[in-house]
């Protein structure tokens, strides 16, 4: 039980590879369903037209406000250390990868990160893409 | 390391903790493709109205993204339930919290739905 609510999971002094696997899952998680809300919402924009929308994403990818692909970095570094440590959590429940907890922990966040990389720069490359 | 710190939102039960790790699983498949199509694409992302509306008027892609937003709403969902069960024991609270996230989904997946419906038959420019 967590009685220590959501400020809890920072508390992670003196705490091992364990806790900070468990906390920043579920800090993950949360980002992610804020965000995808805010994708919806971002979405129903198509219905306003042509104009408004590419002016949006227009807005965000290239200018004024293209913090947004800063943002949008930091939510894929979420999505892949949530999806790798959801598959690490997934092969656990198959008795899989149960006796070596940290080492596939490392070993999934570092091919994540590898991923994250690679998918960064190809996002980049591509930005220009209409 | 202690896997039962590592180990999360067991309170959903067994039913609830399979389905988030099934639900999971299929998320790999359908955001690796999404992220792939909306960023990448080798030089043709699916980013501005023209892209998006070609994309949805292919009935696949539609099937597609209607899924997906159903599968995606229910991981994410059902995670926050596992998240308020860690925080609210009583079953008063967990039936107050159960019933408010089911309304949610059902709302959301509707509204999902509905706008994807909506622009896949919006006439491409």
């Amino acid at each position: 039980m967590n009685k220590t609510g959501i400020a809890g999971w920072f508390n992670i002094k003196d705490k091992g590879t364990g806790y900070f696997a468990f906390a920043f899952q579920r800090f993950s998680g949360l980002v992610i369903v804020i965000y995808l809300y805010m994708h919806l919402i971002f979405l129903s924009s198509l219905l306003d037209g042509r104009t408004t929308y590419n002016s949006l994403v227009q807005n965000i990818t290239y200018g004024p406000f293209d913090i947004f692909i800063v943002m949008d970095m930091l939510l894929a570094l979420v999505i892949f250390y949530h999806g790798a440590n959801g598959i690490r959590l997934a092969l656990n429940e198959f008795g899989i990868g149960l006796k070596h907890h940290k080492l596939f922990f490392y070993a999934y966040e570092s091919i994540s990160m590898v991923l994250l990389v690679l998918f960064l720069y190809y996002a980049y490359l591509f930005l220009g893409g209409h | 390391m202690n896997n039962k710190n590592s180990n999360g939102l067991k309170g959903l039960g067994p039913l609830g903790w399979l389905l988030q790790v099934i639900t999971g699983v299929f998320l790999i498949f359908f955001l690796g493709i999404h992220l792939y199509l909306a960023n990448i694409d080798f030089g043709h992302p699916i980013r501005f109205f023209t892209a998006v509306l070609e994309n949805l008027h292919n009935g696949y892609w539609l099937a597609f993204y209607i899924v997906f937003t159903y599968i995606v709403l229910y991981h994410g969902l059902n995670g926050v339930r596992g998240i308020l069960y860690d925080r609210f024991d009583s079953q008063k609270s967990r039936a107050l919290i159960k019933y408010s996230l089911s309304v949610l989904y059902v709302v959301t997946a509707i509204y999902g739905t509905l706008l994807a419906l909506a622009v896949s038959r919006i006439a491409i420019p």
